[in-house]
C-alpha cells in the first residue's frame, strides 16, 4: 500500500470518529486530498474538464458549494462526465486549495485559472478540500482499524 | 418585558419631539428670521422622509442610505436650532446691554473691527487608511466584516456629507470621491470631519434575501436576534450622535428600526491645515475592537483641503485712477482704470478693456510684502494721493496714484488696508489662487454590492460551453474505438489504465451528481487504493492484485474500451437533514447545482445506514473489517455493449438548466 495514501486514510478515519461522537452536532467532515490531473491535449488546448468558480474579486455569497458564505475560495462547478478531473477523482464541490503548489485561497478569479490552464504543464496536482455529508445523530458506530 | 419598555420609551420620545419642534418654532418667529426656519421645516420634511423610506425599506443598501440621510437631517436641525439659539441670546443680551447703557453698541472704528472676507473652503479626496491584522486579512472562513461608512463634514451650520462606502477587508483605505465646498467660511473656521460607520450585517430588514437566509443557516440563530435586541435596548441609540452644543434642546429622532451609525473617528482641520495639496492628518478614533461598527483605521485621514477667499477671487475695488508717470518735471499722470482683484491692481486703458478680458496695461503688485501709505497733501493737487511700494528683486519701485475727490481716495485706502486684514488673516491662502474643482452635476454612479470587476461583464461564449468539450470526447471516443480496431490507442488513454506505480488518490464513494438512476459500482481499480468499493449491496472491494480489476463500468462507460477498469460515479450519501437544507435552496435558485447532486440512493441500499452515511471506514466495516483484508465481491456487470459513448438525455437537459442557473454574469466560473 502506498505511504501517503494509508495516512489519508488514517487521518479520514480518525476524523471520522471524531465527529461520530459528537452526536448532536452537525459538523461536517471535510476530506484534503491529493488529485492528480492529466490533461487532456485538444488540438491547441489542454483541457482539464472542469469548471471553477469563486475568487478573492467575486461575491462569495453567490457560491452554492461553500460552507461559509463568506470563503471566497475557488470551487469546482462542473466536472464534465468522462474528462480528466472526473476520472482523477474531482467532484463538483470540491474547494481547490493548492494547484502544483501554488495557492488557490487567496487568488483572483482570473489567476486561478491561469494556474490551472499553463500551457507547458501536462499535469496538474491538486489538494482539493471536500465536503463529506453531515452526519445524522444516530450513527453510533465506532471505527477502528 | 424588554418590547413594552422600548415601545413606551418611544411614545415619550415622540411626545418630547413634538415640544421640541414648537419650542424651536416659537424661536425662529421670535427672531423673525424666516431664512432658518425655512431650513429647520425643511430639514425636517426631509428626516420624515427618510424615516419613512427607513421603515418601508427592505433592501440592507437602501436601509443604510436612508440611515444616512436621516443622521445627516439630524446633524442640520441640531445645527440650525443651536444657531437659533446663539441668536436669541444675542438679540436677549443685546436688549439688555441698551437698556443699561442707553446707548446702542456703535460701530466700530475703521480698523479695529475690520472684518476678513469669507471665502470658499473645499475639502476633496478624502482617503483614510485601514490597518487590518494579517490573520484578518488571511483568514478565508469566517464572517466577512463589512461596514458601511460615510464622513460628515461641517463648517459653522453647513453640514455636508459623502456618499457611503462599504468597508470589508479586501479594501486599504477608505476613499471617497467626492469634493465637498463650503462657500462661506471665515478664517477662522472649523472644518469637522466626522467619520460614521454601521456595522451592515445585522437583520434589520423585514425582507430578507435568499442569501441572507443562506448564510443563516450556517450561523447560530440566537446570536442576530441577540444582536437586534441590544441595539434596539440601546437608550443612546435614539438620539442623533452628534451634539452641536444645544445642551438644553434635546432632539430625538423619530425611534425608527433600521441601521444606527455610529461615531467611529473624528478631527477638526482648520485655516493652518490648508494647503494646495494633499497632506495628512490626525483623527481621533472613538469606540474600539469589541463595538459592532469598528473598522481598524490606521489613525489618520488624507486630504486636500483648499481655500478661495473672496479677495482673491471677487474684485474688491475698481474705479478710475490717475497713476504718476515716473520722469518728467512736471509729472503727468495717465488715466488707467484700477481694478483690485487677489494680489494685484490691475490697471487697463479704459474700462471697457476689463470688461473685454483684454490684458491690462500694467499690473501692480498688492501683496504682503507690499507698503501703501498716503503721501501728504500734494500743493498742486487737493486730494491725497496713494504711494505703493514694491521691492522687485532687490529695488524698490513706487507707483504713486491718485483719484478725482477725497472720497475716492478713502475709498481706495480702505480697499487696500480691507487687502492687508484679508491677507493677514487668511494667511497662506493668499499667496496664491488655490485650484478648488467644483464637482459637476452628475448622475449618482451605480453602486453595486459586488466588487466590481470586469470579469463580471465577460460572456462566456457559448461555443466555449461544455457540451462541446463532451462532444469533442464523444468524437475521440468514436476516433477510439476505430483505432482500436486497428490496434493504436491514444496517448491519453493511459489515463484511463491502471498504471502500476501511478500515484493514485483515494476516493470517497459519492454519489455521482449526473443522474441518479445510474447503478452504483466498485470505483477502484487495482490501485493499491484501501478504499473499499462502494454503498451499496452491490458494492465491491478490490484487493492488491495486480490484474485489472474485474469490475466492468456501468452503462455509462458503454463507450470505453476494454481495459478501462476506472472509477464511474462515485456516490456521496446524502441524509436528509442535508437533503432539506437543498431544498430550501433549491428553491432560491441555487437548486440549478444541486438538482443534479444526488438524490439518496434507492431504498433498498439505504437500509444499511451505518454503511451508508460513512463512506469508507463504514464500508471496510460491513464488507471487510480491516482494510487490509483483501475482500473480492464481483460486480454484476450492467450490459456492456459496443455503442459509441453518448451521454443520457437527461444529463444534458440538466446540463442546459445548469448552464441557465449559472449564468456568468451573475458569479463567474471558468471552464479549464
Amino acid at each position: 500500500m502506498v505511504e501517503w495514501e494509508y495516512n489519508n486514510y488514517l487521518m479520514v478515519v480518525k476524523v471520522l470518529n471524531d465527529f461520530l461522537s459528537k452526536l448532536d452536532s452537525q459538523c461536517s467532515c471535510v476530506l484534503q486530498q491529493r488529485i492528480e490531473i492529466r490533461k487532456l491535449r485538444q488540438g491547441e488546448h489542454l483541457i482539464l474538464g472542469f469548471s471553477i468558480g469563486g475568487g478573492i474579486d467575486q461575491d462569495p455569497g453567490q457560491n452554492p458549494f461553500s460552507e461559509d458564505k463568506s470563503d471566497k475560495g475557488i470551487y469546482v462547478t462542473r466536472v464534465t462526465p468522462e474528462g480528466p478531473a472526473e476520472v482523477a477523482g474531482l467532484m463538483m464541490g470540491d474547494k481547490v486549495m493548492q494547484v502544483n503548489g501554488w495557492d488557490m485561497t487567496m487568488v483572483t478569479h482570473d489567476q486561478a485559472r491561469k494556474r490551472l490552464t499553463k500551457k507547458n504543464e501536462d499535469v496538474v496536482r491538486l489538494l482539493v478540500a471536500s465536503l463529506l455529508c453531515n452526519t445524522s445523530p444516530f450513527v453510533q458506530t465506532e471505527f477502528a482499524i | 418585558m424588554p418590547m413594552d419598555r422600548y415601545a413606551d420609551m418611544e411614545d415619550k420620545l415622540r411626545i418630547l419631539e413634538d415640544l421640541n419642534m414648537m419650542y424651536i418654532r416659537q424661536i425662529a418667529l421670535s427672531l423673525q428670521d424666516s431664512d432658518i426656519q425655512k431650513k429647520i421645516d425643511h430639514e425636517i420634511r426631509m428626516r420624515d422622509g427618510a424615516c419613512k423610506l427607513l421603515a418601508a425599506c427592505s433592501q440592507r443598501d437602501q436601509a443604510l442610505e436612508a440611515a444616512k440621510s436621516l443622521l445627516t437631517c439630524n446633524t442640520r436641525i441640531m445645527a440650525y436650532m443651536s444657531e437659533l439659539q446663539r441668536m436669541k441670546e444675542a438679540q436677549v443680551m443685546q436688549r439688555v446691554a441698551r437698556r443699561s447703557d442707553g446707548t446702542r453698541s456703535s460701530d466700530a472704528g475703521p480698523m479695529d473691527d475690520r472684518l476678513p472676507c469669507k471665502g470658499k473652503v473645499a475639502i476633496s479626496d478624502l482617503r483614510i487608511p485601514l490597518m487590518w491584522k494579517d490573520t484578518e486579512y488571511f483568514k478565508n472562513k469566517g464572517e466577512l466584516h463589512r461596514c458601511a461608512v460615510f464622513c460628515l463634514l461641517q463648517v459653522g451650520g453647513e453640514i455636508h456629507d459623502t456618499d457611503m462606502v462599504m468597508v470589508d477587508r479586501t479594501l486599504t483605505d477608505i476613499c471617497f470621491d467626492n469634493t465637498i465646498v463650503f462657500s462661506e467660511a471665515s478664517p477662522g473656521f472649523e472644518l469637522r470631519v466626522e467619520l460614521y460607520s454601521c456595522c451592515s450585517e445585522e437583520d434589520y430588514s423585514a425582507g430578507s434575501a435568499p442569501r441572507k437566509l443562506a448564510s443563516k443557516l450556517s450561523s447560530s440563530l440566537g446570536r442576530s436576534a441577540g444582536k437586534k435586541l441590544r441595539v434596539a435596548m440601546d437608550p443612546g441609540a435614539c438620539s442623533p450622535t452628534s451634539n452641536a452644543g444645544a445642551a438644553t434642546l434635546l432632539l430625538p429622532g423619530p425611534a425608527v428600526a433600521g441601521p444606527k451609525y455610529h461615531l467611529l473617528a473624528h478631527t477638526s482641520l482648520s485655516l493652518s491645515h490648508v494647503q494646495d495639496s494633499f497632506r495628512t492628518h490626525d483623527l481621533s478614533i472613538s469606540g474600539n475592537e469589541e463595538c459592532s461598527y469598528w473598522v481598524p483605521l490606521y489613525g489618520s485621514v488624507c486630504c486636500r483641503l483648499a481655500a478661495q477667499p473672496h479677495c482673491m477671487t471677487q474684485q474688491m475695488m475698481s474705479g478710475c485712477l490717475k497713476v504718476k508717470q515716473l520722469g518728467g518735471d512736471p509729472p503727468s499722470w495717465r488715466n488707467v482704470y484700477g481694478v483690485l482683484k487677489g494680489t494685484n491692481l490691475f490697471c487697463y486703458h479704459r474700462q471697457e478693456d476689463m470688461e473685454a478680458n483684454v490684458e491690462p496695461a500694467f499690473t501692480i503688485a498688492i501683496n504682503k510684502e507690499t507698503r501703501i501709505r498716503a503721501s501728504e497733501k500734494d500743493p498742486h493737487s487737493k486730494a491725497q494721493s496713494i504711494c505703493i511700494s514694491n521691492q522687485y528683486g532687490g529695488e524698490e519701485v513706487t507707483h504713486t496714484l491718485s483719484t478725482d475727490s477725497r472720497e475716492e481716495t478713502h475709498r481706495w485706502m480702505e480697499a487696500f488696508w480691507q487687502q492687508f486684514c484679508d491677507m493677514s488673516q487668511w494667511k497662506q491662502c493668499c499667496d496664491d489662487l488655490m485650484k478648488i474643482e467644483l464637482p459637476s452635476p452628475r448622475k449618482p454612479a451605480l453602486v453595486t454590492s459586488k466588487q466590481g470587476s470586469l470579469y463580471h461583464e465577460i460572456v462566456i461564449d457559448t461555443s466555449d460551453d461544455i457540451s462541446t468539450v463532451t462532444d469533442i470526447l464523444t468524437r475521440r471516443m468514436q476516433e477510439l474505438e476505430l483505432r482500436s480496431q486497428l490496434g493504436t490507442s491514444p496517448p491519453w488513454m493511459s489515463l484511463f489504465e491502471e498504471s502500476p506505480g501511478g500515484p493514485r488518490t483515494p476516493r470517497l464513494a459519492r454519489h455521482s451528481p449526473r443522474s441518479p438512476h445510474r447503478l452504483p459500482h466498485s470505483p477502484l481499480s487495482s490501485l493499491r487504493c484501501p478504499w473499499p468499493g462502494l454503498l451499496s449491496s452491490d458494492a465491491s472491494l478490490t484487493s492488491d492484485s495486480d490484474s485489472p480489476c474485474s469490475t466492468s463500468p456501468c452503462s455509462r462507460h458503454r463507450g470505453w474500451a476494454e481495459p478501462l477498469s476506472l472509477s464511474s460515479p462515485r456516490f456521496r450519501p446524502r441524509t436528509l437533514s442535508l437533503d432539506a437544507k437543498l431544498s430550501t435552496l433549491r428553491g432560491r435558485g441555487y437548486g440549478g447545482v444541486l438538482q443534479c447532486s444526488c438524490q439518496p440512493p434507492s431504498s433498498s441500499s439505504l437500509a444499511p445506514i451505518p454503511a451508508q452515511c460513512i463512506p469508507q471506514a463504514t464500508l471496510s466495516c460491513s464488507s471487510s473489517t480491516s482494510s487490509n483484508s483483501s475482500s473480492e465481491g464481483s460486480h454484476s456487470p450492467s450490459s456492456l455493449d459496443g455503442t459509441p459513448f453518448s451521454r443520457p438525455s437527461s444529463a444534458r437537459r440538466s446540463l442546459r438548466n445548469l448552464r441557465a442557473k449559472l449564468d456568468p454574469r451573475n458569479w463567474l466560473q471558468s471552464q479549464v
